[in-house]
């Protein structure tokens, strides 16, 4: 999650109050505090509040939060006559673009910072790291309008921020920094995005890297934006974003024509609520007016509209309001989470546990009853754990994960059973006897099942003991079996049997044979047993 | 006093009559081997009744190599013997033990070589060594140097004797009671009341015994039935589930947009296979692209049916809930799951790419969030948390949400787990009309808390010493 940079005295002199008051409420409105500085404090805030990302938002939310101004700000937009030309060829590349003219800036190198910090933070949050959004800021006094966003050849030149010679695009690629780490956006394109002024100057190649030649300083006095994306409501939510946290901060906004038509406009959108549903939903009584005083503590616009609607007038900065219950929440934090009356409801329901739990507890109890030991390894295994090792042939119904994180964990188990001799494995250096049992979860193709395994190592681990156990075990559980001797290669020959119930295979055990016992790099005798749980839960119907 | 043993009676009878002994006598006349009478003679002597003497003599004898040179003398003495005043080294190593004898004649000063020729300095007198050699007692000197030559070998001999104190003596004069021991009781015995005559052999309350560890079930499978237990006395059902679970399930139907980074492929275990989409799946779709019936704009965008049959390890058990309360669609709904599922995480000791999860869900006619704080601290308060407190949080899938924070010794305020109102894009697609409260958290994250756990390994990879070590009880003794 994005955190942002929070400078105390720009954040001060925005809200009108001091750092003290700002930092003890700002929990309560939903950020953690990640770490309190000299000069700043670092915020973490919510993925879906992108409106809090500079200090400007901050400022905003918190005047309202600590009661200093309440209610919707106004945001005027005025047409700038500028106008931004976007060329058809971008449809299948780059095909959306926001943009706005932002005049009368005052960036101090604090206010450049929050700029930059939520730029940052926007790609990440709404652009999905610069895919779906990618923002730019321009000294507009550098360039001259019109614009032209346009799908230009791979090898147009220009110079690229914070470097002095000429690149073409394919070279910032492969040796601008940013051009490395966002090359994947656009390599497969036969164009690629390119904005220009009138005199063909480039202000930036986005997703990429804007122009050396616009590049924003404390002397910048008016800015050009743009954001370009593949998701037009998103583009929208960064300029809206970016315009009205520059506007806080005091500049004036004024409309650019992109194709005809004017954006951004800014505008609230109205949005008419119940406030039974929202006190029902929340479990606690408000009037309407009361309502409306909490969503304006939360800089919404809110009248009471008669006694069971108020009528909101949602910031376009916003975005994270989709529906009705989400101006029911921020009502929630408006009325302090520390003051709900928390209680149960009165209703009477019984608890029951799930059938295969229920099994499962009763395998353990036995298990342990027979002195083993319980173990929790992992589900996700390899092969080689599972089947070379083991001497046995793969399961053709092994679950395989498409990009595994290490070579350790590629498929999930189908049995436990070698998940049990690696265990012993990490404790080879343990005294023996050691004596482990695990039980849980084994997918064969998709569908999930229970097994049950065990292990005994030590000098005299034999098939009578693990037949013993194998027996209680059975005897336990209240089933009925056969024994044939097994062909299972993990086990010695003459000193292994399979475990029939109904008729069909259900399980094994026996002495493991040393060829296994090698390969786990353990050096005593063990017995083992598995057995597969499905038979018991077909035969009882769970 | 502690009373005496049968064994340690008996030696104090003999002692009060021979007053002082070697063991070998004592053990002759108590029909026992001399180390058995040590022992007894050592407890004897804890109590002040006796006192036991060590004396440690040291002694050496002759090695096999050191016995051959007896007869003739060691190596050098034999050579020098063999010749008369000079003879030349080619010569000289025609005898056997020429090698070893030349350096020791030099050595002693018994011969000069010069020019090849090994010439006699005069008189060759007898050394310590050559008078050990006869008698390994006869020169200290002697013999340290057959030691260091490894013609002679040191030996450690121990003696003791064993006296009677005065305490001891009145001891014995007073009467001991000298029936025998009986170390387990017979049936005949028990069933004769013989039992009430017998002399039981005593056991020493001061000797550890050996250990035992039980079978036991894994401390934390314990914790987690701690948590179902909990739940299942607060009136839960409880839910389990696949592993294998849709997007569908896992991701949409929780209104989680398709292009959520959750989805990528660096964050959730994909697989190759398909599910089919459940009935009324449209409406999940109309719910992400506009809003469906409810109050809500959507995502926007087309939503891509393709991309919600692709299968996943589950990312969470959510997944479950919401396919319970699509079956269960009638109020009063209390149900819970603990579950094992899986983020593509590197194995580290705060992180694991499979964990257990716990979810609970209340779906009713009049609950509410003040209902869902009111079950977190319910369920918090039972598993040990008393005080807890709210902040406000955000979770894809519930609005209003919070996160929860309970206090902990020597912490302070931890955040654990999270919670809120299912949002109505995720019930309204499937009739569910009552809120549904839901809460979810890290059981590994309660582990770590309750049992001081700072490597989550631990858990899946456990070393059975640890395993051996937690008692069942946790809490009591720190």
């Amino acid at each position: 999650m994005p955190i942002i940079r929070l400078p105390y005295e720009y954040l001060e002199t925005l809200t009108g109050t001091d750092r003290e008051t700002i930092i003890d409420r700002m929990p309560m409105i939903g950020a953690d505090i990640e770490r309190i500085e000299e000069e700043h404090i670092d915020v973490e805030f919510f993925p879906d509040r992108p409106d809090l990302f500079s200090t400007e938002g901050v400022a905003r939310a918190m005047q309202g939060f600590l009661g200093l101004q309440e209610g919707i700000n106004e945001y005027p937009v005025t047409p700038s006559g500028i106008s931004f030309r976007v060329d058809p060829g971008l449809a299948d590349i780059r095909p959306y673009l926001g943009s706005a003219v932002i005049r009368n800036v005052t960036l101090t190198e604090e206010a450049i910072e929050s700029l930059m910090g939520l730029q940052e933070a926007l790609h990440w949050a709404v652009g999905r790291g610069r895919g779906k959004v990618a923002i730019g800021v321009h000294d507009m006094d550098t360039v001259t309008p019109p614009f032209y966003y346009q799908a230009a050849p791979r090898d147009r030149a220009f110079v690229p921020l914070d470097f002095a010679e000429e690149m073409t695009m394919e070279d910032i690629l492969e040796r601008h920094p940013k051009g490395v780490d966002y090359a994947h956006l656009v390599r497969d394109c036969e164009r690629f995005p390119l904005i220009t002024d009138a005199n063909d100057n480039v202000l930036s190649f986005p997703p990429i890297i804007n122009g050396e030649l616009t590049k924003v300083t404390t002397a910048t006095k008016n800015i050009l934006l743009d954001c370009t994306g593949t998701d037009q409501k998103a583009v929208m939510t960064a300029v809206n974003i970016i315009c009205t946290a520059l506007a806080d901060a005091g500049a004036t906004i004024e409309s650019v024509d992109v194709d005809g038509a004017p954006m951004p406009s800014l505008a609230p959108s109205v949005r008419v609520v119940s406030v039974d549903e929202c006190c029902r939903l929340l479990g606690i009584p408000l009037t309407a007016e009361e309502m409306a005083a909490h969503l304006r503590t939360m800089r919404f616009g809110a009248e009471a509209d008669g006694e069971n609607e108020v009528k909101v007038t949602v910031p376009c900065y916003r975005s994270d309001i989709m529906h009705d219950w989400d101006t029911f929440e921020d009502v929630a934090i408006s009325y302090g989470f520390e003051n709900f009356d928390a209680a149960l409801p009165e209703s009477f329901t019984t608890g029951k546990p799930h059938p295969v739990m229920v099994l499962q507890d009763n395998v353990r109890e036995i298990m342990a009853g027979l002195g083993f030991l319980e173990m929790m390894p992992f589900t996700l295994t390899n092969e080689r754990v599972l089947y070379t090792s083991m001497q046995r042939e793969p399961n053709a119904e092994v679950l395989h994960l498409q990009h595994p994180i290490s070579e350790e964990q590629t498929v999930v188990r189908t049995d436990i059973l070698p998940m049990l001799v690696e265990t012993l494995q990490i404790n080879h250096h343990r005294e023996l006897p050691q004596r482990l049992f695990a039980i849980g979860d084994c997918v064969e193709g998709e569908s999930t099942f229970q097994k049950v395994a065990a292990v005994s190592i030590h000098t005299e681990a034999d098939f009578s003991e693990i037949y013993a156990c194998a027996d209680a075990l059975m005897h336990e559980m209240h089933l009925a079996y056969d024994i044939e001797e097994s062909d299972d290669p993990a086990f010695i020959p003459g000193r292994r049997a399979d475990i029939f119930v109904d008729g069909k295979k259900a399980g094994v055990f026996g002495e493991i044979t040393p060829d296994v016992i090698r390969a786990f790099e353990l050096d005593a005798p063990i017995c083992a047993m598995e057995f597969d749980l499905r038979c018991v839960r077909e035969r009882r119907g769970l | 006093m502690a009373e005496l043993t049968y064994n340690e009676k008996r030696l104090m009878v003999v002692l009060n009559t021979i007053k002082e002994a070697t063991p070998d006598v004592i053990a002759g006349e108590l029909n026992t081997t001399p180390d058995a009478v040590v022992q007894f003679a050592h407890l004897c002597a804890e109590k002040g009744i006796a006192t036991l003497e060590r004396e440690i003599t040291v002694s050496y004898a002759l090695t096999t190599e050191g016995e051959q040179y007896v007869t003739f003398g060691l190596p050098e003495r034999q050579v020098y013997a063999s010749f008369q005043d000079e003879i030349s080294m080619k010569d000289m190593q025609a005898h056997p033990l020429a090698r070893i004898a030349i350096g020791w004649m030099k050595k002693k000063g018994w011969c000069t070589i010069e020019k090849g020729i090994v010439k006699k300095t005069g008189d060759a007198p007898e050394g310590p060594d050559e008078i050990a050699l006869r008698d390994p007692d006869a020169s200290r000197e002697g013999v340290l140097e057959l030691v260091k030559r490894g013609l002679a070998e040191e030996s450690e001999t121990t003696t003791y004797r064993v006296a009677i104190t005065e305490t001891g003596k009145a001891l014995v004069e007073a009467g001991l009671d000298l029936r025998e021991e009986v170390g387990t009781l017979t049936r005949e015995q028990i069933l004769s009341g013989d039992w009430k005559d017998l002399n039981l052999r005593r056991y020493s309350v001061d000797k550890l015994p050996k250990r035992i560890v039980p079978g036991k079930i894994h401390p934390y499978q314990r914790l987690i039935n701690e948590m179902r237990n909990v739940l299942l006395e607060m009136g839960f059902i409880e839910i389990y589930g696949e592993v294998v679970q849709s997007s569908f399930w896992n991701f949409d139907a929780l209104f989680q947009p398709q292009d959520h980074p959750a989805r990528e492929m660096q964050d959730t275990f994909f697989l190759d296979g398909t599910s089919p989409l459940p009935e009324n799946w449209e409406r999940v779709r109309d719910v992400h692209e506009f809003g469906g019936t409810t109050s809500s704009a959507g995502w926007g965008g087309t939503w891509d049916p393709a991309k919600a049959q692709t299968n996943v390890l589950r990312t969470h058990t959510t997944g479950l809930s919401i396919q319970y309360l699509k079956d269960h669609p009638d109020e009063p709904v209390k149900a819970f799951c603990i579950g094992r599922v899986y983020r593509r995480e590197a194995i580290d000791p705060t992180h694991t790419p499979e964990f257990e999860q716990l979810e609970g869900i209340v779906m009713d006619k009049d609950v509410s969030f003040r209902h869902l704080m009111g079950f977190l601290k319910e369920f918090y308060g039972r598993m040990g948390f008393e005080n807890v407190r709210f902040r406000p949080a955000y979770f894809p899938y519930t609005e209003p949400s919070v996160e929860p924070e309970v206090y902990v010794d020597g912490l302070g305020w931890v955040e654990l787990g999270g919670a809120g109102i299912f949002r109505e894009e995720v019930t309204d697609p499937w009739g569910v009309t009552y809120p549904v409260l839901a809460w979810g958290l890290g059981v590994s994250r309660v582990a770590m808390l309750k049992m001081g756990l700072r490597d989550l390994r631990q858990l899946y990879r456990s070393d059975v010493d640890w395993i051996r070590d937690t008692p069942m009880m946790h809490g009591g003794k720190e």
